[in-house]
């Protein structure tokens, strides 16, 4: 039972693990051979900013080569550990009890509890291995251990966190898809709850309760504290004995929380194939548009903050357009910057929405539409339009929110700027809608990790390039080097038109192998 | 329904074949079944019918050969499956969704639904439509589907093992919408592995094995495939049951102990019996072969 787990879950640790041993190596090693050439001076301007603080926390020991790798770094990899644990988690024990695995499993001697106790033991150390090779890759790279262990320590504990969160959900649901939500929005509160810690000094303590705020509390090649992470772990315990506990005295394939069995009023939405595809695309899209819509309402809010910092710091207008980040010195610039990352996020969200596709199909719940007289690539086309249709939804929500925080502390930002800014990412949103379609027609098993990769794959090689001064060819294969500052610059229409085309290049052929090809289940 | 000329086969495959890999589940099948027919298609577990039944519905490509459905080719799905109601061997529902509104759906989407009849069939088999589907058993996902597909009243009907789940009940109501359907002039093509329910409601059978179809068959001829297996317990030892032997349609006389004999019989067990009236018997147990057994017995064990 353990090895089936295992088996599980192997690949996307090894995956996840070699991603964190990979980025921290390679931002550290990349910076030693900078030797300097950053600038002390551009650095810390870069770090005081308070829109780069709310992103990537304090920035503590820059000047050496692990400080750095983990500001960097630290955050992107922490939430990308902590969702991917919490993600297997609730695939391995819910999402295994749904496809009526557990029955088997339980037939015999094991009880539900322990069966639930064995799958969080594996997820929990599958995070141990994650930290071990993210400390592992800035030990290669030359830097301190200490300051290594602890960042390796933080890292495994958010993602213990994931794990223990997933399988907590998974106990309260009864269905995967709203355990996943549930586990992955409180681990999203808790960077939310970090970047308030870190934008509003008197609700600093709130750091001490979320990971991100720990791992940043716990300084790794600083101060090397060992408090934060003794929390951390004082905090991982918790979760885990609640989630075991919460296994105990509950039947197998329902939840905690009892969800209604009975509806007596069908939905009139299902009686036909668009209905289907909005019925499906409704709630994720409320769960992600209200996660978007608290992280930018807090950006909006922090807006005003950052204004004082540049009437109190005439001088550091200067330093950032020295040091290329001119666009950081208004209000504009500054949700520009943010926006950045909402692109992000529309990729995930479209990259997600037809990974589901994907699973019915696994599932066999596309069976018995695909014998009705549906053609395969009208399902395509309608459930694409749907998902196209939501991630703009989700942009506009994102926009509208950020302007509502910025209009409540007078930031001067209007709301048809903060629409434009959001709005602008769509393209990486769609990008990554046709990278998803792509894969749902030639590689079904990864729709996911072919979604997301234009955006989180782009977003990091720009990272990367700009941080390293990489050639410019390099810089020209991400998404995010033909998108515009918006609101700061004008729109990029002519990166913008490229961006849809490859997206309806790729989605369409997607579309033709789909119809081609046999259906999986 | 559609007006479909009576001449054309409802399905019809040609050079059908299918290969996973090193697997080749199906080969070289051809098959055609006039309108109006109730089709069996039998098989040992991995025969290749569920395969067969996906490649006719267009959810696998064929590696070679064609299939229609009245004269359709299977893979223009869009004009194909007008014609067709389809219950899988293994039905997922999306699991938020009630039954009713999985009933909703496959009606809205399809060719049409009765609604009167569906209701009656909600009676029928006894379903509670407002119940949501993660709530439903293996059994209940299969009623939804099996109302759904009597629902349409479709002039083929496809079914993989639809009775898998279905208690002996339900599996009445079951041949009773069969015979209803056949009363209709739908054609019924419909994957079993249960001879008996074959022999209730089938006029016609294929049997596929290792990917081959190596029988098509009347109902008359599968009688002649269906023999029982006789075991006698007697009271005391008797010598006069040696010309058991003799009698017709008993073959394979086997005396286990003095007092216990097995035999296989085929056709009616009047002679039988009355040979055994005469004898003191403590029990009488009759013993239908199962599916592999026939298969064994008529194919042999060697790859088809
Ligand atoms: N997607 C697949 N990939 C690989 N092999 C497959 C796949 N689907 C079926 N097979 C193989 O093809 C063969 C035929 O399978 P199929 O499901 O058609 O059998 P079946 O007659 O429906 O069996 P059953 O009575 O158990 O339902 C089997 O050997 C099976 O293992
Ligand atoms: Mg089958």
């Amino acid at each position: 039972m353990t090895a089936a787990a295992i088996r599980q879950a192997r690949r996307g640790t090894a995956i996840v693990a070699v991603l964190c041993a990979g980025m921290t190596a390679l931002v550290a090693v990349q910076y030693r051979g900078l030797d300097g050439a950053l600038g002390a001076e551009s650095l810390t301007a870069l770090a005081e900013n308070p829109a780069i603080r709310t992103l990537f926390g304090p920035p503590v020991g820059l000047d050496t080569a692990g400080g750095f790798t983990v500001w960097r770094t630290g955050t992107v990899l922490a939430v990308l550990v902590g969702i991917w644990a919490a993600l297997t988690a609730t695939r391995l024990t819910r999402g295994e009890e749904e496809a009526g695995r557990f029955d088997l499993l339980l037939a015999g001697r094991l009880r539900l509890q322990a069966l639930v106790a064995r799958v969080l033991v594996v997820v929990l150390v599958a995070a141990a291995v994650i930290g071990v090779a993210g400390a592992l890759g800035l030990v290669l790279a030359g830097t301190p251990v200490a300051g290594a262990a602890v960042f390796g320590a933080g890292l495994a504990g958010t993602g213990m966190i994931g794990a223990a969160l997933g399988v907590l959900a998974g106990q309260l649901f009864p269905e995967r898809r709203s355990a996943s939500g549930l586990a992955v929005a409180v681990l999203l509160a808790g960077l939310l709850a970090r970047m308030v810690s870190d934008g509003v000094p008197a609700l600093e303590w709130l750091a001490w309760g979320t990971p991100f705020g720990l791992l940043g509390r716990s300084a790794p090649f600083a101060a090397d504290r060992a408090l934060p992470l003794l929390v951390l772990g004082v905090l991982v315990t918790a979760v885990a004995v609640l989630a075991v506990a919460s296994a105990a005295g509950r039947d197998v394939g329902r939840g905690r929380v009892a969800g209604r069995d009975r509806r007596a009023r069908p939905s009139r939405l299902l009686t036909g194939l668009s209905g289907l595809a909005v019925h499906r695309t409704r709630r994720p899209l409320a769960g992600w548009a209200a996660g978007a819509a608290a992280y930018f309402l807090l950006i909006g809010l922090l807006a005003t903050s950052m204004t004082e910092f540049l009437r109190d710091n005439p001088a550091f207008a200067d330093l950032a357009a020295q040091a290329g980040f001119a666009q950081l010195g208004s209000v504009q610039g500054y949700v520009a910057a943010l926006f950045t990352l909402l692109a992000v996020v529309l990729g995930a969200f479209a990259a997600a929405r037809v990974a589901a596709t994907a699973g019915d199909e696994m599932a066999g719940r596309l069976t018995l539409l695909f014998a009705l007289p549906v053609h395969r690539a009208r399902w395509a086309v309608t459930e694409a339009t749907v998902v196209g249709a939501a991630t703009v939804v989700l942009a506009a929500a994102a926009g509208a929110a950020a302007w509502a925080g910025a209009a409540w502390v007078g930031a001067g930002l209007g709301l048809g700027q903060a629409l434009a800014g959001a709005l602008a990412g769509l393209p990486v949103g769609l990008l990554c809608l046709g990278a998803a379609l792509a894969a749902l027609g030639c590689a079904p098993s990864a729709v996911l990790a072919v979604g997301v990769t234009p955006a989180v794959g782009g977003y990091l090689l720009l990272v990367l390039t700009d941080t390293f001064g990489w050639p410019g060819v390099v810089r020209w294969f991400s998404p995010f080097a033909h998108l515009a500052d918006v609101p700061a610059e004008p729109w990029n229409a002519a990166g913008a038109a490229g961006m849809v085309a490859v997206a309806v290049l790729l989605a369409a052929a997607g579309c033709l192998r789909y119809v081609r090809r046999d259906l999986r289940n | 329904m559609s007006a479909t000329s009576p001449s054309v086969p409802a399905l019809r495959m040609e050079g059908l074949s299918k290969r996973f890999g090193t697997t080749e589940a199906v080969a070289d099948l051809s098959l055609a079944v006039p309108p109006g027919e109730v089709f069996g298609f039998l098989g040992p577990n991995g025969a290749g019918k569920s395969t067969t039944i996906r490649m006719l519905l267009g959810l696998l490509r064929p590696n070679t050969g064609t299939a229609w459905i009245f004269d359709v080719p299977a893979s223009d799905v869009q004009r194909a499956h007008r014609h067709l109601a389809y219950v899988p061997a293994d039905v997922a529902l999306w699991p938020s969704l009630t039954g009713r509104e999985c009933l909703d759906l496959l009606a809205g989407v399809g060719p049409g639904t009765d609604p009167a009849y569906r209701d009656e069939l909600l009676e029928r088999f006894a379903l509670d439509p407002d119940r949501r589907a993660r709530t439903y058993s293996t059994g209940n996902r299969q009623k939804v589907a099996l109302v759904a597909a009597f629902a349409t009243r479709a002039p083929l009907l496809v079914l993989d093992e639809p009775t898998s789940g279905l208690d002996p009940l339900m599996e009445r109501e079951f041949r009773a919408c069969i015979a209803e359907a056949a009363r209709r002039g739908q054609t019924v093509f419909l994957s079993s592995h249960q001879l008996a329910e074959v022999e209730a409601t089938c006029s016609r059978v294929g049997i596929l094995r290792s990917g081959r179809l190596v029988e098509v068959a009347g109902l008359a001829d599968l009688r002649r495939l269906h023999r029982a297996e006789v075991v006698v317990d007697l009271a005391a030892p008797a010598t006069g049951l040696q010309r058991l032997a003799d009698l017709p349609g008993v073959a394979d006389l086997r005396w286990s102990s003095p007092v216990r004999l097995e035999l296989s019989l085929t056709g009616p067990p009047g002679p039988v019996l009355r040979a055994l009236g005469d004898a003191d018997v403590a029990r009488l147990e009759v013993r239908e072969p199962s599916l592999e057994e026939i298969f064994l017995d008529y194919y042999g064990q060697a790859p088809a």
